[in-house]
């Protein structure tokens, strides 16, 4: 059976959706990121034009975020304080973030800026990532450890809060300028930020992994609710339709996602998110440099 | 949903003609033919449809005597960027069809030029119209050509799924696939009839693919009325959202 997307214009087997849906669900659930930046991808490989792929990804990682976020609230994983903190920064990032995007597109070098944009960022966090969660894994598999010169620095900052849910005591100006450059890179790169706000929350502010994945879907809630009123309002590029079948695969694989975390150790969650975001990088380096280009394309009009 | 198409009955009679000779456009004889459906209705449940035209070959026939049908449109503009060492090339098709789908009896293929093809409407590679400063390009037969590779790739363009059948009286049937990914809007439906390797008799029907029912109201919403459309989907994607964290709390 196939149903008609009213926006994409295309037919598509409901039941591939569904299963797409899922398995982004299923790792937003397990690793608190919205998965955006591997949904949008394959939407466009199952043959959705571009633009509305990566408008509808963030009403399906909205509905996705809300359903896994509740998981994480029931056992009071989520500091809302500081996501709101994030939030904030995240705002006023994005606001410029969309500035610098004209300044890139103004120059004709947004699309090469972004590709190595992302490779730096994704090759670098998750490199990181892996390095620190491997060895984590021989000792107590729990969170990196508190006392790092950069936190060490962080804690000399004014305008101390406490967030009692995270368990920490620190300024508020990180958490702001944090939230403010993912929304930067967000705006610039087309993508919620959680790949790149989860693994900063962890290894810059000392959030525990298991209070981090609530706390980022808790952002990614907003964030991904901004976007798609603008995206639809302004463009008319989500396709309810498409989005509608996504969140149907999507609510069900974050709840199973979630339960899954459960399961494993932090630093285990951390290795799987590190190879899962090198992993990205490695397709986008292929994509940039070995993948053949093609000599000619078609602009899309929609 | 497959289109259930409603056979309507003609009985016209083409114009006798056995001139073996080119015969102007203007003088060609009018091919008597009919659409099984003139509107097709997209609905959610729309995936692609079947175009069977019913059209009479002009008399009397030899063993070159064939037809060929094309559905032809909605004429949009287009743009296309080529790739090069010294940096991208743009060109603007002021109007090319989004969906060109022709189909040929095996004797029309073989006994009818290229260029013949060309000025009876049939050929996809000379159906995209550049600006007037580009039709003496050098370049644009390459274009043309990678613009229907293109359009090929994304299903819209198609050359082998159009089937003509012979029935008897001289009647045939085509029958055309209508893409699925197709876009709303008018389409024109070009028979025309050949022998000796000339048009002697040609017939334009025209077909409208229309949105209906939910995929309508949806397309209208968001074009007409964004605010309400925006509103709508953050409305979705938290409904979903909070019935399913209700639901994972039961």
């Amino acid at each position: 059976m196939l149903i008609h997307l009213p926006i994409a214009q295309i037919a598509v087997d409901p039941l591939i959706l569904i299963a797409i849906g899922g398995l982004v669900g299923f790792l937003s659930g397990l690793f608190g990121v919205g998965g955006g930046f591997l949904l949008t991808p394959l939407l466009i490989f199952y043959g959705v034009p571009a633009a509305v792929a990566v408008s509808t990804q963030a009403n399906q990682v909205l509905a996705t975020s809300i359903a896994g976020v509740s998981a994480h609230w029931r056992e009071r994983q989520v500091d809302t304080k500081l996501g709101t903190l994030m939030l904030m920064g995240g705002l006023g990032g994005s606001t410029i973030g969309v500035g610098v995007f004209s300044l890139l597109k103004y120059f004709g070098v947004v699309d090469a800026t972004i590709a190595v944009l992302y490779i730096v960022f994704l090759g670098v966090i998750g490199g990181l990532m892996a390095w620190e969660s491997v060895g984590a894994l021989g000792g107590t598999g729990g969170d990196p450890g508190r006392r790092t010169r950069l936190r060490v620095w962080m804690r000399s900052l004014p305008m101390k809060r406490r967030f009692p849910r995270s368990g920490l005591y620190i300024s508020i100006i990180p958490p702001i300028g944090i939230g403010f450059f993912v929304g930067i890179l967000a705006a610039v790169l087309g993508v919620g930020g959680g790949f790149i706000l989860a693994p900063a929350m962890v290894y810059l502010l000392g959030v525990p992994t298991r209070v981090m994945v609530g706390t980022s879907l808790f952002q990614i809630i907003f964030l991904t609710a901004y976007v798609t009123f603008l995206q639809a309002t302004f463009n008319g590029t989500v396709d309810l339709v498409l989005a509608g079948v996504l969140m149907v695969g999507g609510v069900i694989g974050a709840r199973y996602g979630a339960m899954a975390g459960r399961k494993l150790k932090a630093a285990q969650l951390r290795l799987l998110l590190a190879l899962l975001v090198l992993a990205i990088a490695g397709r986008l380096v292929y994509e940039l440099y070995v993948a053949p280009t093609p000599e000619y394309r078609l602009e899309e009009t929609t | 949903m497959k289109f259930r198409l409603a056979i309507i009955a003609f009985a016209a009679l083409a114009v006798p003609h056995a001139s073996a000779q080119r015969i102007d456009s203007r003088d060609r004889p009018f091919m008597a033919a009919g659409l099984a459906e003139d509107i097709v209705e997209v609905k959610v449940n729309y995936s692609g449809s079947r175009i069977v035209l019913f059209a009479t070959a002009p008399q009397p026939e030899n063993e070159t005597s064939g037809m060929a049908v094309a559905l032809i449109g909605p004429m949009a503009p287009q743009k296309m960027i080529h790739r090069t060492a010294a940096g991208d090339q743009t060109i603007e098709f002021v109007a090319a069809p989004l969906v060109f789908a022709v189909g040929a009896e095996p004797q029309v293929a073989a006994s009818v030029a290229p260029e013949v093809m060309i000025e009876a409407g049939l050929n996809a590679q000379a159906s995209a119209m550049p600006r007037s400063t580009q039709l003496m390009s050098p370049d644009l037969s390459a274009w043309r050509a990678a613009f229907v590779d293109l359009k090929m790739e994304q299903g819209l363009y198609s050359f082998g799924d159009t089937t003509i059948e012979r029935l008897d009286g001289g009647l045939r049937r085509a029958k055309i696939t209508l893409p699925l990914n197709a876009p709303p809007g008018e389409y024109r439906i070009r028979a025309v009839s050949f022998r000796n390797g000339a048009p002697v008799g040609e017939s334009e029907q025209v077909l409208t693919l229309v949105r209906s029912g939910l995929d309508a109201t949806l397309f209208d919403l968001s074009r007409q009325h964004g605010f309400i459309y925006g509103f709508l989907a953050v409305l979705l994607g938290v409904s979903v959202g909070g019935i399913a964290a209700w639901f994972g709390r039961k």
